[in-house]
């Protein structure tokens, strides 16, 4: 089966900024894809490029197994888009706008619609000028959940929405997904991912620093463990994969490399654990990583 | 109050760049006539005969002011300039008002200044001491321009306040419309529907007994003659209108709530009708507003046009010796009047056009294309969904103009085939306007962040050679690149189809071309 999104080597320059700097991003059908990166990485001009609005200046661009500039036209009437910044018609209705878009599109469930403005308790006959950030990001993302279409391509789709209609945003992701259609959904917001996403591609600085299931992405990362023995701790701080160990007596606090977890537990139990925590790494960590490096970096530059 | 200061000098920096240009527009103005002016009528007879043909051209008359201004070189300036720097002061005065108050509210950015140590009265008091600033600054350089070119220094004084009296009465109408409605657009169109009216009642007021032109600020300012009797007291008509107007504004703020105008707004259709299907439908439905109003005024100033047409007949059956002297007699005198009024219509109908066709651009840099252009709908029908309402639309002010011109003329002189003759006349000028457009469409493609700077200096710059072309002896070629200027100027010109032919396929290829960069750029930068 063919890739709903594959992008390779994509390069997009404004003048002398780069925003895209060899982007990859594939995205199978039927997968819910977390596209992360702090503010800036390019996620937002990525999926400009996927709408065709915006010309790459490099690489290959696949969308529905057509070309997003020369098929702009047949490929939207298979997908909806919700941007990160809403702004609306002031003088037009929501609800106007909602079966506007619907028809734009080329059709969509009215009955679904309808539930929707229900679900997200959305007054549709208010004019958008009154509607505050909140409500205009409803507008768009109820407009594009009714939309019939096989892939849906979400802009930081919950900012501005209180955490009852996230809630609300994220069953209907999982309907979307139970429905096989495939959602590119991008966010800086991790729990969201992390609650929806098959698989995430971590962006920063216009490329891609890493990609993969959640699962995978957790492999190349540390395992926070904290530890009590009946024997003294001497040593571990000298094991390969160990990091930022803190070590007094019967005490140990340290980050660990999974794939060197296992060899640290072995050197552990013939010490007599009495106690042993150990904390997976949340994305929040995955995320702060590569953002961090950068940071790091820019400390290390001026000493 | 508090806060007024801080605000003030905060606007006067958002304005650095575009403040200057007004000023230096109404100030070159006055430079040119009064140079132009001098050059052409340096003896006394010179003006004596000026005054004995301008007496008898009520075309001239409705456009300029009364003829007593006739009597000295100085008085002439102020004849042939001061209803036109009135209307730039006049817009001067609207858009720094109107950006300042409600367009400030409706975005939300005063929602921010004020949650600081600013008085509720703050923004407004400082946006009318911005425009009173501006209107100073163009009363000084007025005068400046008019004695510096050798004009008598009392004349020139009263000459810059009448100019900044006009400026500061139409700052204080916009505040009050501010207070009124809830989006600037809405306080635009109201404003400009006054100047409209200000400058027809004048015209009518000159041509006819003077009584009308009471009822203009701008015919204030021109009755103050200055240089043929300095008279100032219209000044203070001005001043107290300005307090009245202010005073009302105040109320008003102090009863309304922040955002909102004095109409409460209406809930609105909770779904689409059937008919808002496509882009073509969207564009219609987010200019109709405009495009109405525009027809409208339109409509309006055709009418008042056409009416006066029937005083320039009585002239010449009051005064059948004056007749004697023009070729072509009585009637070709008619027709020269109106064909000067529908070239100047034509001009208002580009600036639709323009208007209508810039609302791409706005809708491209608000994001509020993203969405469309997401959806099934192509570049192209997106354009063409705005080029639609742009290429109709100014067909159809055109016709407007035409027809209320007709009509009003028609019935003066009890001929109803006026109507079909002057709707008909009007619309030779529809491949001229239509030419702006296109231009606009072609920097649109391929110089979008240009395209509203470019699209107005193309504007102006016909109405210049339109207007101005003779009292500031534009040479010829600078004439010529104008599409107005290459249309017949029917009805007293008869119609070929040849120029309006090659205007129109110049027209074709600058859309063409349009389309082509629209579609090979970026979109939404």
């Amino acid at each position: 089966m063919e890739n709903a999104i594959s992008v390779a080597g994509l390069t997009k320059r404004f003048g002398r900024v780069t925003a895209l700097d060899g982007l990859d991003l594939t995205v199978a059908q039927g997968e819910v894809h977390g596209f992360l990166g702090p503010n800036g990485a390019g996620k937002t001009t990525a999926i400009r490029v996927l709408l065709g609005l915006l010309r790459p200046d490099a690489g290959e661009v696949r969308l529905l197994g057509g070309d997003p500039v020369r098929d702009a036209v047949a490929l939207h009437s298979r997908l909806a888009y919700v941007p990160g910044d809403v702004t609306l018609w002031p003088g037009i209705t929501g609800g106007e706008v909602i079966d506007l878009l619907g028809r734009l599109r080329g059709g969509f469930d009215r009955r679904r619609r309808d539930e929707l403005l229900e679900r997200f308790d959305l007054d549709p006959r208010k004019k958008a000028r009154t509607y505050s950030k909140g409500n205009r990001q409803k507008v768009a993302l109820i407009a594009a959940l009714a939309a019939d279409v096989e892939l849906l391509l979400l802009d930081e789709p919950t900012s501005g929405l209180d955490p009852l209609m996230e809630s609300v945003f994220q069953q209907c992701i999982h309907e979307v997904k139970r429905q096989g259609r495939t959602v590119l959904l991008s966010s800086h917001i991790l729990a969201e991912a992390e609650a929806l996403c098959d698989r995430v591609s971590i962006i920063r600085l216009g490329r891609t620093v890493e990609s993969g299931t959640l699962g995978e992405l957790r492999h190349l990362t540390r395992t926070s463990v904290t530890v009590e023995t009946a024997d003294p701790l001497a040593g571990i701080e000298a094991l390969p994969g160990v990091h930022d160990a803190v070590v007094e007596d019967h005490h140990a606090r340290f980050d660990v490399d999974t794939a060197q977890l296992d060899a640290v537990v072995r050197r552990l139990a013939p010490l007599g654990v009495r106690s042993l925590t150990s904390t997976p790494p949340t994305l929040e960590e995955l995320f702060l990583r590569h953002y961090g490096d950068e940071q790091a970096a820019a400390e290390r530059v001026p000493s | 109050m508090t806060g007024t200061l801080g605000l003030l000098r905060f606007m006067l920096r958002r304005e650095r760049f575009g403040l200057p240009w007004w000023l230096l527009g109404a100030t070159l103005l006055v430079l040119i006539q009064s140079t132009q002016s001098q050059n052409l009528y340096d003896t006394p007879e010179d003006l004596e005969k000026l005054r004995h043909s301008i007496g008898g051209n009520t075309a001239v008359i409705a456009m300029s002011g009364p003829t007593r201004l006739l009597d000295t070189i100085g008085g002439e300036v102020v004849f042939e300039i001061l209803g036109f720097v009135s209307i730039v002061v006049a817009l001067m005065s609207m858009f720094l008002v109107g950006r300042h108050t409600r367009a400030e509210e409706e975005t939300g950015r005063a929602e921010l200044l004020r949650s600081a140590r600013v008085g509720r009265r703050a923004p407004l008091a400082a946006a009318l001491s911005l425009a009173a600033l501006a209107n100073l600054a163009v009363a000084v350089l007025v005068f400046a321009a008019a004695a510096g070119t050798g004009l008598p220094v009392a004349g020139s004084l009263l000459f810059g306040l009448a100019t900044g009296a006009v400026g500061i009465t139409f700052a204080a109408l916009t505040a009050l419309a501010a207070q009124v409605f809830e989006n600037a657009r809405a306080v635009y169109g109201a404003v400009a529907l006054v100047l409209g009216a200000a400058y027809v009642l004048r015209a009518a007021g000159d041509v006819g007994d003077g009584g009308l032109s009471w009822a203009s600020p701008i015919g204030w300012s021109q009755r103050t003659f200055p240089y043929t009797g300095d008279r100032w007291w219209p000044l203070l008509l001005a001043l107290g209108t300005t307090a009245l107007l202010v005073t009302a504004a105040v109320v008003l703020l102090g009863h309304r709530d922040f955002g909102a105008g004095l109409v409460p707004p209406r809930p609105g259709r909770p779904a689409a009708s059937p008919a808002l299907r496509n882009a073509y439908a969207l564009a219609w439905r987010l200019q109709r507003g405009s495009l109405i109003g525009w027809a409208i005024g339109l409509g309006l100033l055709g009418a008042a046009y056409g009416s006066i047409g029937d005083t320039i007949e009585q002239y010449f059956r009051d005064n059948p010796e004056v007749a004697e002297f023009l070729p072509g007699g009585t009637a070709d005198v008619v027709d020269a009047y109106l064909a000067l009024t529908v070239g100047l219509s034509a001009l208002l109908a580009a600036a639709y056009g323009v208007t209508a066709t810039l609302r791409l651009r706005a809708e491209e840099t608000s994001g509020r294309a993203e969405p469309v252009l997401a959806t099934a709908t192509g570049r192209g029908t997106w354009l063409a969904s705005h080029l639609s309402v742009s290429l109709v639309g100014s067909a159809l002010v055109l016709l407007t103009f035409g027809i209320g011109e007709g009509l009003a003329y028609g019935l003066t002189v009890s001929d109803a085939g006026q109507v079909p003759r002057l709707a008909a006349v009007a619309l030779a000028y529809l491949p001229a306007v239509w030419l702006i457009v296109a231009a606009v469409v072609l920097v649109f493609g391929w110089a979008p962040r240009a395209s509203a700077a470019l699209a107005w200096v193309v504007v102006g710059y016909c109405a210049v050679v339109a207007l101005f072309a003779e009292s500031f002896g534009l040479p010829g070629w600078v004439r010529r690149a104008s599409p107005f200027a290459q249309t017949p100027q029917v009805p007293l010109e008869h119609l070929g189809v040849a120029p309006l032919l090659v205007i129109g396929l110049v027209a074709a290829f600058f859309l063409a071309a349009g389309y082509a960069g629209l579609r090979r750029r970026d979109l939404g930068y």
